[in-house]
């Protein structure tokens, strides 16, 4: 039995290394994932053009001026056009918020009396517009406090844990752990079974004496390998390249990374077992996976979902998975903390996992 | 004249016998914008917040009030017992706890100086960066409103404005870009995939054989497709008005000629890639990867372009969905003009000048 | 091993309405080359299959090899061999790692896999091809392999579903001569083909038509009973006169 098990994985790795649509799918996808979310999408808001309107120009606007640059949150530019043309700015797309010092800037500070700058950003970009919003407040309190006698006896002390750069890369690369994971073995689990099916060899693979459960074994081992293989290789590039933290356990990581792995190998289980041709199977893995991610809370909080659709990622379970990931790596979270996750997610393992690998040994 | 109205009518025939395409073309974009609309919503709301009140003050409890009234912060669903701002962060049962220590109302009138502590999960740098934007705001106003009349806060103080999106709505941002995808994979991926289908089955050279001009075969093949294009736009517009009340404040004119340009500089992106490939299949992953993939990513439509490395914000210049996105956002929300467009508009100008060159050489190139 | 290599007993298997195998019963003694004719669709394959233990029997049974086909599927398959119609090799594997998968499907160690390949690779001339993707072998090749395959377990019984088929003639003729060698090694041959000159080989055939067995015993008796020039005409008129009653 476990010659025959032994026989089959080895040849399985064989088949998959000498496909050339897997292996594409193997070594593109990772790389290509990895550039994607590492360098494109960022979402972290920066650099923000911020059109300055001085009308005072005095030393202490001036420093006013480069105080705002702190922190690359803006990169302001200081205009001697009309106020009137300050849409014309936004219109153009050349420009996202514009400040105006008024002409009696430095003379109310001294004199005791506050000062109100008025601060016009572009709603367009709502996301960023909001977030410079924030990020301004925060700097013009920071000068008034610094720069001025006078400030509000009531001051905020924030404090931003475990990802004080704001680098969205800290925040995807678990995301894309739980995607290649998913992926690799749902898509080519299904793949490799319907393979079998259209080539007729899963018959001749019926007559010899090994057990439907053995095949079974043999048949998603391999790639539940290569998943394993490919989190750690994004892992590793994850932290050694774009230095994203990982302050967990991984050993806790991989336990439950093991039990997420019975999930999506039931699921590519049961695409097999649905679909005739390996095309199908393909696009099945692929809608389920795309599916899946964007109700997982990966590129979107589920709490900006609308309720019904929030209640809906309950029955995701690649949602459960996301987080603890992102908990692991980041908040060093351990399995007390991540009590529901893990349960919820166990449950899924099973269920999903039994019910599909039944329906395979039936067949 | 009577040849290429001959010409249309056989396409679209075709077009409409083939319930998969027009699936694709019809329902596909009702769905993405849809899906888009909500799903991929950046619109940071339900902020988990946990208020640990050490002051007890009616002020206190009004802030916390005050807190909670918007549609910003949620309470956490489960009651925290825990009063370490770490451990409610790293069990997740928060986003961030806001601790209001005691003399928060003694420093309210004046008597002290309080430090309320904030401490927010930066995991997702984005809620982290609203959490600390929406409190600001909050405790900004709060304040504001605790002052007598006719006292001005002392320091430096900003009063903000927002034009355009006063209400912020991510789908605003995201919708009108949608357009500018639906235009590109109508008029580049499906028109790839015709041409290429005609190469295939041969009936191109059948159709190149008849008394007919090249430049008539091409202009009628692909006005359907700039009819389906249009009406797919006009689809999502109205979609994005009736549904997410996106408004539509400039000059339809000038959305509708710069669109005319975009459109055709895809088309010839698509007669271009139909050209280089020898079947459907190839030709719509070759489409899909040079064309959807680059301007989903790099046009500006959800990610800043200005954020990511050099090579690929030089890259994201030629590629034509860059410039309509701005250009229909500046339309749309803003009622941009053309003097305003003017740099978007010449560029988009320019790249279809070269994109019809360039088709139209391989194009004769083949007739020839 | 009992005298009979198979019996079957009013084996039946329907699907739905249609009957597939309708009440078909024979005995093939050990050491037999058995011919099994019949035309297209008439239930050869299904009856091999239901033989091999891939198909469950709709009613009546048999036993290959002493095992109850319905009841020990998994004794049966370990004491035979089944050569499809297909070869069903992987194409993108090399016939070593073909022979080499399989024999570890069997439960053969790899050095006993190692020492039979070599006799195979003798036997029926595989030296030359053996280390080539299957994919790229003509089929008289292939043809080969999969008889290696299907042997390489030493089985009892060897089960082959038109393996000749496509198959140009010089190739036929070595591969029954190989099936000559294995039945006198009392190996009992159950072979279904179409080409009559094969079935003239056989020591005994029976011809199936829509599910029955229709004529079965030794060619040279079945062409005399039928009062033909030979077997295919024997073949011919007996199934024109079953398709002519049916009408």
């Amino acid at each position: 039995m476990w010659r025959a098990f032994a026989g089959l994985v080895r040849k399985e790795f064989l088949q998959v290394f000498r496909d050339p649509n897997m292996l594409r799918l193997i070594f593109a996808m990772p790389l290509i994932q990895l550039i994607l979310f590492g360098y494109v999408t960022r979402t972290e808001v920066k650099r923000i053009a911020l059109d300055v309107y001085d009308y005072e120009r005095s030393s202490l606007s001036r420093e006013f001026v480069n105080a705002m640059q702190a922190g690359d949150y803006f990169v302001p530019s200081r205009i001697d056009a009309p106020l009137v043309d300050l849409e014309d700015r936004f219109k153009a797309g050349t420009s996202e918020m514009a400040l105006i010092i008024p002409g009696d800037f430095s003379e109310r500070i001294q004199k005791g009396a506050g000062v109100t700058l008025s601060l016009v950003a572009d709603g367009a970009n709502s996301n960023a517009a909001l977030v410079g919003l924030g990020y301004a407040a925060q700097i013009v309190r920071k000068f008034s406090k610094e720069r001025t006698a006078l400030h509000s006896p009531i001051e905020i002390r924030s404090t931003v844990l475990y990802n004080p750069d704001a680098e969205s890369v800290y925040f995807m690369v678990p995301g894309i752990v739980v995607i290649l994971l998913t992926m690799i073995t749902a898509m080519l689990t299904s793949m490799a079974i319907v393979r079998e099916r259209e080539r007729g060899t899963l018959e001749q693979l019926l007559v010899t004496p090994i057990s439907r459960v053995t095949l079974l074994m043999g048949k998603i081992a391999p790639f539940a390998i290569l998943g394993l293989a490919e989190m750690a290789f994004v892992l590793t590039v994850g932290v050694l390249w774009f230095r994203v933290p990982f302050v967990g356990s991984p050993l806790l990581l991989l336990g439950l990374a093991v039990i997420y792995l019975f999930t999506s190998l039931g699921v590519g289980l049961f695409f097999s077992t649905v679909t005739t041709t390996q095309q199908q199977a393909m696009f099945f893995a692929w809608f389920f996976s795309i599916f899946a991610i964007l109700t997982s809370g990966f590129f979107t909080p589920i709490a900006n979902m609308p309720q019904w659709l929030q209640t809906l990622t309950y029955l995701n379970p690649m949602r459960y998975f996301l987080n603890i990931v992102r908990s692991i790596m980041m908040k060093g979270a351990g399995a007390s903390e991540l009590l529901f996750d893990i349960a919820a997610q166990s449950v899924y393992a099973v269920v999903i996992f039994t019910f599909s690998a039944v329906r395979f040994t039936k067949r | 004249m009577r040849r290429l109205r001959f010409i249309a009518q056989k396409e679209v025939h075709h077009i409409l016998r083939d319930p998969r395409s027009l699936t694709i073309v019809m329902l596909m974009p009702v769905l993405m914008t849809f899906l888009y609309g909500y799903a991929i919503n950046m619109d940071i709301e339900n902020i988990v917040l946990s208020v640990i009140d050490h002051d007890r003050s009616s002020e206190s409890r009004r802030l916390d009030e005050r807190l909670f009234h918007s549609k910003y912060f949620s309470r956490p669903s489960v009651a925290i017992d825990e009063r370490d701002p770490q451990r409610i962060l790293k069990a997740g049962q928060a986003h961030a706890v806001l601790v209001i220590p005691p003399g928060f109302a003694a420093a309210l009138h004046g008597q002290e100086t309080v430090a309320l502590s904030l401490t927010i999960d930066g995991s997702d740098n984005n809620v982290a960066a609203a959490a600390q934007s929406y409190i600001d705001q909050v405790l900004a106003r709060y304040f504001i409103d605790q002052l007598p009349p006719k006292v001005s806060l002392p320091g430096v103080t900003v009063s903000p404005r927002i034009l355009y999106n006063p209400d912020l709505k991510s789908s605003h941002f995201v919708v009108p870009a949608l357009v500018a995808l639906f235009l590109l994979m109508v008029s580049a991926l499906l028109t790839s995939v015709t041409l290429a289908r005609e190469k295939e089955t041969g009936t191109m050279e059948q159709l190149l054989m008849a008394p007919v001009k090249p430049i008539e075969i091409l202009v009628g093949k692909l006005l359907p497709y700039v009819v389906i294009a249009f009406i797919d736009a006009l689809l999502v517009l109205a979609f994005a008005k009736i549904v997410f009340g996106v408004p539509f404040v400039g000059s339809r004119l000038l959305l509708l000629g710069l669109g005319l340009v975009y459109i055709v500089t895809s088309l010839g992106i698509g007669i271009l890639i139909s050209s280089l490939v020898r079947t459907q299949q190839v030709a719509m992953m070759l489409a899909a990867t040079t064309t959807l993939m680059p301007s989903v990513m790099l046009s500006g439509f959800i990610f800043a372009i200005k954020n990511m490395p050099t090579a690929l914000q030089l890259l994201s210049r030629i590629i034509p969905a860059r410039y309509f996105v701005t250009i229909i956002r500046g339309i749309m929300l803003k009622g941009a003009g053309a003097e305003v467009l003017a740099v978007q508009g010449i560029s988009l100008i320019v790249l279809m000048a070269i994109m019809v060159a360039i088709a139209a050489r391989q194009f004769s190139t083949r007739v020839n | 091993m009992k005298e009979h290599a198979v019996v079957i007993e009013n084996l039946s298997r329907h699907f739905g309405q249609f009957k597939a195998v309708d009440r078909v019963s024979l005995t093939v003694s050990r050491g037999e080359t058995f011919g099994f004719l019949g035309a297209n669709g008439a239930g050869k394959t299904t009856t091999i299959r239901m033989l091999c233990g891939l198909l469950m029997p709709t009613s009546g049974g048999g036993s290959v090899a002493g095992f109850d086909i319905a009841t020990r599927p998994e004794e049966v398959k370990k004491h035979i061999g089944y050569m499809s119609q297909k070869f069903s090799l992987y194409p993108d594997l090399t016939g070593r790692e073909n022979i080499h998968f399989y024999g570890a499907a069997y439960g053969l160690a790899r050095t006993v896999i190692r020492q039979r390949l070599e006799t195979l690779a003798e036997r029926l001339s595989l030296h030359e091809f053996i280390d080539r993707r299957t994919a790229s072998l003509p089929v008289g090749w292939r043809q080969r392999l999969a008889l290696a395959v299907a042997l390489l377990h030493e089985p009892a019984i060897l089960f082959l579903d038109e393996p000749t088929a496509g198959v140009d003639p010089v190739f036929r003729r070595r591969f029954w001569e190989i099936l000559y060698e294995l039945a006198e090694a009392k190996i009992t041959i159950f072979v279904t083909t179409h080409y009559m000159d094969e079935a003239e080989y056989c020591g005994r055939i029976s011809i199936m038509h829509q599910g029955r067995i229709v004529e079965l015993g030794r060619p040279f008796d079945i062409v005399r009973r039928l009062d033909a020039a030979g077997l295919e005409d024997a073949f011919i008129s007996l199934i024109r006169s079953r398709e002519a009653t049916n009408a």
